[in-house]
Formats: structure tokens, C-alpha cells, sequence
């Protein structure tokens, strides 16, 4: 029996990165076109709805183009229009969503709504051929934290997830309190290598759930002790600062990660979202996981962030299941997980 | 020349085909539904009923403001896409000059306005002169006060277009009057029509590079240069 190679177009404008790409048989990345919308919103210090829409509809057309020239191909040889449709910034779902289902309608093509989490997810796939469900994601971005079974490509069971701060919003608020530029997540990271990582105890807190994270109290406990520090005149070592936070952070990710893996007796675990670029948080969770019996895979870091690769990888296996979107699918800022 | 237009620039979610100058149908929908989820829908019902094979399409025209800058935006990534899949020509049409399109008649001050937010309004000036509309006033914002004084300017007798609800709670100056109900809002028959006129088979054949035509900056970088100055 011959098998058709199938194309993915996939679309992503959920937040400040305008993307699209091109991918084969939902494992083989053609092209990976992103544009970055990050110096744009420096100096606001943080990603401002209303620029970061208007840098989308500026390049959502010309990055789509750029996808399909470098993938060698055009719409004519794609099957199907993969699109984040949730969550992220509404009006910027919304450049990337129009302009998926006019080409969807307009070429005749199956449209597929992905949720933005699951694609992080799937973005393992794309760097590990081998890897297949089931699988325990560990899903850590500036807006979620949240451990996910993923059982077969479509089927997820949402374990745990924090309960007020996500692991990302906690690096960037303390970031921006500590006076570094945003994004702050690889800045803390970069700076917490000059700095003692036991150099201070912060608290994490111990949740009676078994999966679920809280980080506003260690922030707290962060801005706390700088404050303090500060108004008392005492010299701070950021450096330590920055790494006694990031350890309190990871360990509370390790843990919860590791009692799930111990729980789910599951052998492959993934990590997923913009924080998985932290090496920290890699080096740390493949020990644990390997103690335990199980075996990391982490993105690899172009594909850690923000990306159209991972929405059309995510795109194909629903379209393998024959699960497909209306052309009334609206965006869904807040659309959950599993 | 077969032309699909898109107006999303309002409440009002307008799609229509035209066969050179011709309404082959338009569809205008206020049913407070969004545009993002019913706009690209709504198209493919006009194009079912018209019996037009979507292929066919020679130019696409859109309302590319002012307006509601969500709005624009949906309306704007839907015809670039749509452009750029077909491989047709696109141009964007000023929504307010596409307002001036409702009412091709010589004699009469047209004013398209829309809401611009904390009382103030994007307003235009435009006349019909030997089958041509004259811009007398490029879309601007102002007040409720300027707004009138720069009709009165003109010593012509006046229509007032769209979102004008506000403007006629109070008694309207001599010489003004309403478009009525049919003409009042952003039709996309009119974006057609505006966009043939305009049409440049050479600059249109580029799809990529059309902006919204917001007028108004964003609200943060607004608040940045006022921060800038009292630096």
C-alpha cells in the first residue's frame, strides 16, 4: 500500500510571536517561520494586547508566504490549516484565526481549532521521532503550570495545576521587581549562574493535592526579602537572589512531576512551554525522572517557544482522527487544558 | 471584474459580490454576533446563493477604517488571505469614503462619522461631482462641536452617515439631516463600488503591506510619549 504524505500549514499568533510553518506527516518540520515581536514591547515591559495585534496583522500574511516558499510547496499540496484558536490574547488569536479560515474556505481545506498548551506539548514529538503516547507532560509557561496524561494523540487528563501564579508570570514578576528586562525568565536564569543557590530558603508551599503548584506565596517571600533588604540598606547579592528562587521554583516542579511519574507508573515524560528552555529545569527534572524510572524529553529550544511547528504537529493527529473545525470557530482566550 | 467586498469596520458584519459595477448580492448582518465567528460564514453563503465559483474572484475589497480596530483587523486578515489564496488583486477602501459610496448624489455635503470613543468621532467631508466623490475632509477625529463646525464651514446642505445616535439627541443644526436607516451604516456594496473606482491592476496585484487605518495610536503608546515628554 502507497500512504500519501501529508502537509500541515500551521498558524500561531496567540501572544507576541507572529508564526507559521510547514509540517510533513506530523513529524517532519519543512519550515518554522516566527516573527518576533519582543523589542517591540521592551520598553512597555511586557506584551501589550493592542501593539502586539498590530504587529500580527502587519506580518501574518508575509510569515504564512515565507512558511510555504521555504517548505518548497504552496496551498494547492496542503491538507489542512492548523490555527491556535485559544488561550492567548483574544485580539491577537483573532489575526491568526481570520486568516486560517479565510484560506481554509477559500482553498476548500479542513480547518483544526488547536488549543496553544497541547501544541507545546506535541512539540516533543517533532523532537523525539520515537516518542508516543502515554505520556505525563509537565506544561510550564508564563501563563499556565499544569501536569497533563496524555493518554493516545487526542485523549488528555488534566491532573494538576497551579492554583494562582504560573510558573513563568512568578519569573517575570520577579524580574521586573529586581529590575531586569523584560522577558525576565532568561535573564534570571543567565544571572542565577553567578549566584549560590542555597544561599537563601524561600517557602514553597505544600498543597494537600499531590499535583497542584502555588507560587504567589514564594513570590511574595522574593519581593519580600528584596524589600526589606533595600529599606534597610543591606547590600543584596541578586545573583544569589536569582538562584535561590529559581532552585525554589524548580524543586517545586521536580517534586510534583516526580510523585506523578512515581503515581501514573508512565515511563515517557515531556516537558512543554516557554519556561522548558530553563536548563536548570531540564538538568533537575531528567535526573528525577531518571531515578524514577522514566525518561525526559525537552524541546529543543527553537521549539520551546512560541512556535507554528508544534500547531501543525498537533493539527495532524487530530486530522488522523478525523477531528475537524467549523468555520464559525471563534477564539477562546482562556480555553482550558485536557 | 468580479469583486468580493468586506465591511467589518461596525457592528455591522457587510459582505458583497459585485460583477463590474453591477450588486450581484450584498449581505449586511446586525445581530450583535461577532464578526470573527460569522464573517467568513456569512461568505460562504453569499457565494452559495450567487451560484459564483469563489475562484472567479477578481478583486477583493476591504473597509480598512477607521473603525473598530478588533473589527479591522478581522476584516483585514480575512481578505488578505482570501487575496492571497486566490491569487487576486486586494484594496483597501477607507471605511468613511466607502460610506460616501451609500449616497452618489451631486447638491449634498456627505459626513460619514463613527464613534471614536470618550465623545469624540472619526469624521470625513466627501461630494458627488460629475460621477466622481471629491474628499473635502480626510477622515479625522474630533469633537461633537467641531464636528458640526466643519459642516457649517461648507455652505452646503449637509447628510450625516453612521454611527450618529448621539450626535441627534440633541436638535441638529439647520442644514443637517440623517441618512435614513438603509444608508446609514458601512455597506459593503459601497467598499465595491469605491474599490473598482480606485482599482490599479498593477499596485493591487500586491496583497501584502495594507494597514488598518486606525488613526487613533494605541492606549499604552499614547500614555509612553505623554510619560516621554514630562521626562
Amino acid at each position: 500500500m502507497v500512504t500519501r504524505d501529508v502537509y500541515i500549514l500551521g498558524i500561531e499568533s496567540s501572544c507576541d510571536e507572529t508564526a507559521a510553518a510547514v509540517v510533513k506527516n506530523g513529524r517532519t518540520v519543512l519550515s518554522n517561520v516566527i516573527s518576533s515581536q519582543v523589542d517591540v514591547h521592551q520598553k512597555f515591559g511586557g506584551v501589550v494586547p493592542e501593539i502586539a495585534s498590530r504587529k500580527h496583522i502587519e506580518n501574518i500574511m508575509p510569515v504564512i508566504d515565507r512558511a510555504l516558499r521555504d517548505a518548497n510547496t504552496d496551498l494547492s499540496n496542503i491538507d489542512a490549516v492548523a490555527v491556535t484558536y485559544g488561550p492567548g490574547l483574544v485580539g491577537a488569536l483573532l489575526v491568526g484565526l481570520s486568516a486560517a479560515k479565510a484560506i481554509a474556505f477559500a482553498a476548500d481545506k479542513p480547518l483544526l481549532g488547536v488549543t496553544h498548551l497541547e501544541g507545546h506539548v506535541f512539540a516533543n514529538f517533532l523532537t523525539d521521532e520515537k516518542l508516543t503516547p502515554p505520556l505525563l507532560a509537565l506544561v510550564v509557561s508564563g501563563g499556565h503550570t499544569a501536569l497533563l496524561k496524555v493518554m493516545d494523540y487526542n485523549s488528555f487528563e488534566l491532573l494538576g495545576q497551579t492554583r494562582d501564579d504560573a510558573a513563568g508570570e512568578a519569573f517575570d514578576k520577579i524580574a521586573r521587581f529586581m529590575g531586569l528586562p523584560y522577558p525576565g525568565g532568561p535573564e534570571i536564569e543567565k544571572l542565577a549562574l553567578r549566584g549560590n543557590e542555597e544561599a537563601m530558603e524561600f517557602p514553597v508551599a505544600r498543597l494537600d493535592s499531590p499535583y497542584e503548584f502555588s507560587f504567589s506565596g514564594l513570590k511574595s517571600a522574593v519581593i519580600n526579602y528584596l524589600h526589606s533588604a533595600r529599606q534597610a540598606g543591606r547590600e543584596i547579592n541578586l545573583a544569589d537572589v536569582a538562584a535561590s528562587f529559581q532552585r525554589a521554583i524548580v524543586d517545586a516542579l521536580v517534586q510534583k512531576t516526580a510523585t506523578a511519574i512515581f503515581d501514573t507508573g508512565l515511563k515517557e515524560v515531556v516537558l512543554a512551554g516557554g519556561v522548558s528552555a530553563n536548563s536548570v529545569l531540564q538538568t533537575s527534572l531528567a535526573e528525577t525522572a531518571k531515578i524514577c524510572g522514566a525518561r525526559l524529553v525537552c524541546p529543543t529550544s527553537i521549539l520551546c517557544t512560541d512556535n507554528a511547528v508544534m500547531i501543525a504537529c498537533r493539527g495532524y493527529f487530530m486530522l488522523q482522527a478525523g477531528i475537524k473545525s467549523p468555520l464559525d470557530l471563534n477564539a477562546s482566550p482562556s480555553l482550558k487544558l485536557g | 471584474m468580479l469583486t468580493l467586498a468586506i465591511d467589518t469596520a461596525t457592528k455591522i458584519c457587510s459582505v458583497a459580490l459585485c460583477r463590474d459595477r453591477e450588486i450581484i448580492s450584498e449581505y449586511n448582518v446586525d445581530a450583535g454576533m461577532t464578526h470573527s465567528a460569522h464573517l467568513v460564514p456569512q461568505i460562504e453563503k453569499l457565494f452559495n446563493e450567487c451560484t459564483v465559483k469563489k475562484s472567479d474572484i477578481d478583486l477583493v475589497a476591504v473597509s480598512i477604517g477607521p473603525g473598530s480596530f478588533t473589527g479591522l483587523r478581522i476584516g483585514l486578515a480575512t481578505a488578505e488571505a482570501l487575496a492571497y489564496t486566490w491569487q487576486c488583486s486586494l484594496h483597501g477602501v477607507e471605511t468613511l469614503k466607502g460610506m460616501a459610496y451609500n449616497m452618489p448624489r451631486e447638491g449634498i455635503l456627505l459626513s460619514p462619522v463613527l464613534n471614536a470613543q470618550k465623545g469624540n468621532y472619526y469624521q470625513g467631508i466627501y461630494k458627488w461631482q460629475s460621477g466622481k466623490v471629491e474628499e473635502l475632509q480626510s477622515a479625522c477625529v474630533v469633537g461633537k462641536e467641531e464636528l458640526f463646525s466643519n459642516i457649517a464651514s461648507i455652505d452646503m446642505p449637509a447628510m450625516l452617515l453612521g454611527e450618529c445616535d448621539k450626535l441627534m439627541q440633541d436638535k441638529l443644526p439647520e442644514n443637517i439631516i440623517v441618512a435614513p436607516e438603509g444608508l446609514l451604516w458601512p455597506k459593503a456594496a459601497s467598499v465595491a463600488l469605491a474599490a473598482i473606482d480606485a482599482f490599479n491592476a498593477e499596485t493591487d496585484k500586491n496583497i501584502f503591506g495594507i494597514k488598518p487605518y486606525y488613526i487613533r495610536k494605541s492606549e499604552a503608546e499614547e500614555l509612553w510619549e505623554k510619560r516621554q515628554k514630562q521626562k
